[in-house]
């Protein structure tokens, strides 16, 4: 092997370096202590399950995006997670099964896809994210877009939007009036391709045409779709998305709204309400989550939540000033390294003797060199 | 705050002459020297100090936009078809650059497409992935040979019996001894945007409704 090719990472994978690597931890850290603020408790799924259990339930859809490998030991084939929501309802829905409702549970860790997508390449990548399982009510989804509306708040990113969307509309309408052919309508919808739309819609075409056209600041859609003459069944759906809304303006009335009421792509095992974060600056989305049906064992249970994309999220935070380090030459008491580490500074410790300390300091890239007890700046 | 850049990608070449004429409708009216077909200039200033327009070939006009490199841009359904990228909305049909996207075969195939026997077909053209998916839900698996141009020589010189390639008038099929015998769909030009930069700006709303208007008072 080469030397080159040694250092050759598979597609889609790579090695995170100094300072991003700590910049990541520290913003992971951060939101796991605003989720655990709010009471959603930390879960810890293993990173590799029986495949039968990864994809069972809300798992299903997550088919063709998993590793997967034989174990040598069970024989059985395992799967490498793709997401960790539905190892959490997993959870919920069996070992805490028993637990009061409703329950609140957070997650952050890495997963792993098959494939990346041409503008998201990584296969390996970092989320984050709360899950309120047992609540039917639209006051669990209004929760979840706040806690995360404020965890990103809190974090710095700035000029967030929380786009709403309402993967159920489009069905109840087309159940009511259906075309002939709804996987070409679907394809137009994904792209919000109104031509498209108007050859494939049939008599839907208008309503569907008013929607895509309607989608975007959530006071003007909602004014509008609020005038269609829909199905009662998809006229009950919407006022669910209007009072979610409405509470969420209430609530946060410095947050951007905006309404997709024809988005579904990603949104495969949800059931009502969704939403995708956006911030101004950042090109990427930065989180998405919804409402969805755990269906493991009985009956099933109503439950909501949302998945921050950690590595999109990165660029939208801003690096706050890095830790101030200090280099203590050779010698220098363990103790008073102690003191200058309580002080919130990075201690980096010489291991020999050097003519001269400061240039050391330099080469190590300190910003301070410790002379006497004082800490100088180079 | 000031107003943030607002990059509009618009394709070389054929549509450009088509598109200028709706873009200065909308409002947007670019530099001299963007109707200027031998200007070297790429990225060009409008009325709008934060709006600019970039000239560029018509498969990367997608690629811009789906990248947010452009938040606006003017691209076919083919391209779109093509790529299917998931962050493009392709709010607008602007009715321009029509034609249609065909397969086309040496006349000594025949005047009709007989795919009943067939289980492989091979078929130079600029579109492998369209390609590849119409002949596939018919069954057949295409090898496609992927030429950037000048399809029409790919039977001619044997590098295939059949190409997939835009059709308008048909003369340079005719031209070159093929004969068109299925059309995949039928092309026009549509503005698209980029998703995100649709869900964080609200000004971009705005310039849909404009062009949107346009379109509809050319329909008229």
């Amino acid at each position: 092997m080469s030397e080159t090719s040694r250092t050759l990472l598979p597609e889609g994978l790579r090695d995170v370096l100094p300072p991003d690597a700590g910049f990541e931890s520290d913003v992971v850290e951060r939101l796991k202590r605003q989720f655990a603020a709010n009471g959603y408790a930390l879960v810890q799924p293993p990173l590799v399950e029986f495949e039968d259990s990864l994809l069972s339930g809300v798992g299903t859809a997550l088919s063709s995006r998993i590793f997967r490998m034989l174990d040598p030991v069970s024989h059985k084939t395992l799967g490498v997670r793709a997401d960790i929501t539905t190892q959490t309802a997993r959870i919920a829905a069996t070992r805490l099964a028993a637990n009061p409702r409703p329950l609140r549970l957070g997650y952050a860790g890495q997963v792993l896809r098959v494939k990346g997508s041409q503008l998201e390449p990584e296969r390996q990548f970092t989320q984050a994210g709360i899950e309120l399982i047992g609540a039917e009510s639209g006051a669990a989804d209004v929760e979840v877009i706040l806690v995360i509306a404020e965890a990103l708040a809190a974090l710095g990113v700035e000029g967030v939007s929380v786009d709403l969307a309402l993967p159920t509309l489009v069905p109840a309408i087309l159940a009511a009036q259906a075309p002939a052919n709804t996987e070409r309508l679907r394809a137009a919808l994904d792209h919000k391709d109104v031509a498209e739309i108007k050859a494939a819609g049939g008599v839907a075409a208008a309503t569907l045409t008013t929607l895509v056209e309607a989608s975007g600041s959530y006071a003007e859609a909602a004014a509008r779709i609020s005038k269609l003459m829909l199905p009662p069944a998809a006229k009950a759906e919407w006022q669910k998305l209007v009072d979610v809304a409405d509470a969420v303006r209430a609530a946060a009335p410095a947050l951007t709204l905006t309404v997709d009421a024809v988005e579904n792509r990603g949104f495969e095992y949800h059931t009502g309400i969704t939403f995708s974060v956006f911030a101004r600056n950042s090109q990427r989305e930065l989180g998405r989550g919804g409402r969805y049906r755990l269906t493991h064992g009985h009956g099933g249970e109503a439950a909501t939540g949302a998945t921050l994309l950690v590595d999109a999220l990165l660029s939208a935070v801003p690096r706050g000033q890095s830790a101030k380090r200090l280099f203590a030459p050779v010698a220098t008491e363990r103790a008073a390294i102690l003191a200058w580490q309580e002080k919130g500074w990075c201690v980096v410790a010489g291991l020999a003797k050097t003519n001269e300390d400061k240039a050391e300091a330099r080469r190590l890239e300190c910003s301070h060199v410790l002379l006497g007890n004082e800490a100088k700046e180079i | 705050m000031t107003e943030q850049p607002l990059v509009i990608a618009v394709p070389k070449g054929r549509i450009l002459g088509e598109a200028l004429p709706i873009i200065t409708a909308a409002g947007i009216v670019p530099e001299p020297a963007f109707g200027d077909e031998d200007s070297r200039a790429l990225q060009f200033k409008t009325n709008h100090p934060n709006i600019s327009l970039i000239r560029v070939r018509s498969f990367d006009v997608a690629t811009f936009v789906a990248f947010g490199g452009a938040q606006l841009g003017i691209a076919g359904n083919d391209v779109l078809m093509e790529f299917d990228y998931s962050e493009i909305y392709a709010p607008l049909d602007l009715g321009i650059g029509k034609c249609r996207l065909s397969v086309a075969q040496s006349k000594d195939l025949g005047t009709t497409l007989d795919l009943s026997r067939l289980s492989h077909v091979r078929v130079a053209t600029k579109y492998p992935s369209i390609t590849s998916k119409w002949f596939a839900d018919r069954g057949i698996q295409a090898e496609c040979v992927k030429l950037n141009g000048a399809m029409e020589l790919a039977p001619t010189l044997g590098l295939s019996p059949r190409i997939v390639d835009l059709v308008s008038s048909g003369a340079t099929l005719k031209a070159n001894g093929l004969v068109e015998v299925e059309t995949i769909t039928t092309i026009t030009s549509r503005l698209i945007v980029n998703r995100t930069a649709l869900k964080t700006r609200p000004e971009i709303g705005g310039w849909i409704e404009k062009f949107r208007a346009v379109v509809a008072a050319k329909a008229a």
